[in-house]
Protein backbone atom coordinates (compact mmCIF):
# COMPACT_ATOMS: atom_id res chain seq x y z
CA UNK A 1 0.00 0.00 0.00
CA UNK A 2 1.72 3.25 -1.28
CA UNK A 3 1.67 6.20 0.91
CA UNK A 4 -1.83 7.37 0.90
CA UNK A 5 -3.40 11.49 1.84
CA UNK A 6 -5.85 11.62 4.43
CA UNK A 7 -8.22 12.64 1.89
CA UNK A 8 -7.20 9.78 -1.25
CA UNK A 9 -5.98 13.02 -3.32
CA UNK A 10 -2.30 12.50 -4.63
CA UNK A 11 -0.36 15.02 -4.23
CA UNK A 12 -0.41 16.43 -8.40
CA UNK A 13 -4.36 16.34 -7.84
CA UNK A 14 -4.18 18.26 -4.50
CA UNK A 15 -2.10 20.63 -6.50
CA UNK A 16 -4.45 20.95 -9.62
CA UNK A 17 -7.98 21.41 -8.10
CA UNK A 18 -6.11 23.91 -5.34
CA UNK A 19 -5.51 26.14 -8.79
CA UNK A 20 -8.83 25.63 -9.62
CA UNK A 21 -10.11 26.41 -6.36
CA UNK A 22 -8.07 29.77 -6.26
CA UNK A 23 -9.42 31.32 -9.67
CA UNK A 24 -13.23 30.66 -8.50
CA UNK A 25 -12.42 32.04 -5.17
CA UNK A 26 -10.16 35.35 -6.58
CA UNK A 27 -13.50 35.91 -9.03
CA UNK A 28 -15.55 35.30 -6.06
CA UNK A 29 -13.86 38.36 -3.72
CA UNK A 30 -13.56 40.30 -6.75
CA UNK A 31 -17.10 40.44 -7.26
CA UNK A 32 -17.90 40.55 -4.11
CA UNK A 33 -15.58 43.72 -3.58
CA UNK A 34 -17.63 45.51 -6.77
CA UNK A 35 -21.09 44.99 -5.38
CA UNK A 36 -19.70 46.64 -2.20
CA UNK A 37 -18.25 49.76 -4.18
CA UNK A 38 -21.70 49.88 -5.86
CA UNK A 39 -23.39 50.02 -2.78
CA UNK A 40 -20.96 52.60 -1.54
CA UNK A 41 -21.33 54.52 -4.75
CA UNK A 42 -25.42 54.21 -4.19
CA UNK A 43 -26.03 54.02 -0.79
CA UNK A 44 -23.27 54.55 2.14
CA UNK A 45 -23.83 52.88 5.13
CA UNK A 46 -21.94 55.42 7.66
CA UNK B 1 3.58 15.34 17.20
CA UNK B 2 6.14 18.14 17.72
CA UNK B 3 8.30 16.42 14.67
CA UNK B 4 5.60 17.55 12.26
CA UNK B 5 6.62 20.09 10.49
CA UNK B 6 4.75 23.41 10.48
CA UNK B 7 3.00 24.63 7.60
CA UNK B 8 4.10 27.67 5.79
CA UNK B 9 1.32 29.38 3.89
CA UNK B 10 0.21 30.22 1.05
CA UNK B 11 2.84 28.59 -0.35
CA UNK B 12 1.60 25.05 1.13
CA UNK B 13 -2.19 26.18 1.10
CA UNK B 14 -2.50 23.48 -1.85
CA UNK B 15 -2.08 20.75 1.32
CA UNK B 16 -5.42 20.87 2.54
CA UNK B 17 -6.90 18.75 -0.01
CA UNK B 18 -4.60 15.92 1.15
CA UNK B 19 -6.58 16.29 3.87
CA UNK B 20 -10.35 17.44 2.45
CA UNK B 21 -11.38 15.62 -0.46
CA UNK B 22 -13.17 18.23 -2.57
CA UNK B 23 -15.09 14.94 -4.19
CA UNK B 24 -17.10 14.89 -0.75
CA UNK B 25 -16.34 18.17 0.61
CA UNK B 26 -16.61 21.27 -2.28
CA UNK B 27 -20.40 21.54 -2.16
CA UNK B 28 -20.81 21.72 1.45
CA UNK B 29 -18.03 24.23 1.71
CA UNK B 30 -19.95 26.33 -1.53
CA UNK B 31 -23.24 25.80 0.38
CA UNK B 32 -21.75 26.97 4.16
CA UNK B 33 -20.41 30.19 2.40
CA UNK B 34 -24.23 30.24 0.37
CA UNK B 35 -25.59 30.15 4.28
CA UNK B 36 -22.93 32.62 5.58
CA UNK B 37 -23.70 35.32 2.78
CA UNK B 38 -27.46 35.32 3.27
CA UNK B 39 -27.04 35.52 6.97
CA UNK B 40 -25.21 38.46 6.36
CA UNK B 41 -27.38 40.04 3.82
CA UNK B 42 -30.24 38.91 6.10
CA UNK B 43 -28.91 40.82 9.30
CA UNK B 44 -28.11 43.85 7.11
CA UNK B 45 -31.27 44.01 5.71
CA UNK B 46 -32.62 43.69 9.46
CA UNK B 47 -30.86 46.31 10.47
CA UNK B 48 -32.68 48.68 8.77
CA UNK B 49 -29.32 49.02 6.15
CA UNK B 50 -31.45 47.56 2.89
CA UNK B 51 -32.34 49.45 -0.62
CA UNK B 52 -33.71 52.65 0.96
CA UNK B 53 -31.67 53.22 4.22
Amino acid sequence: MAEQSLSGLTEQQAKEFHEQFKVTYTAFVGLAALAHLFVIAANPWW
Amino acid sequence: MSDVAKPKNPEDDWKIWLVVNPATWLMPILLATLAIAIAVHWVVFAIGLGWHA
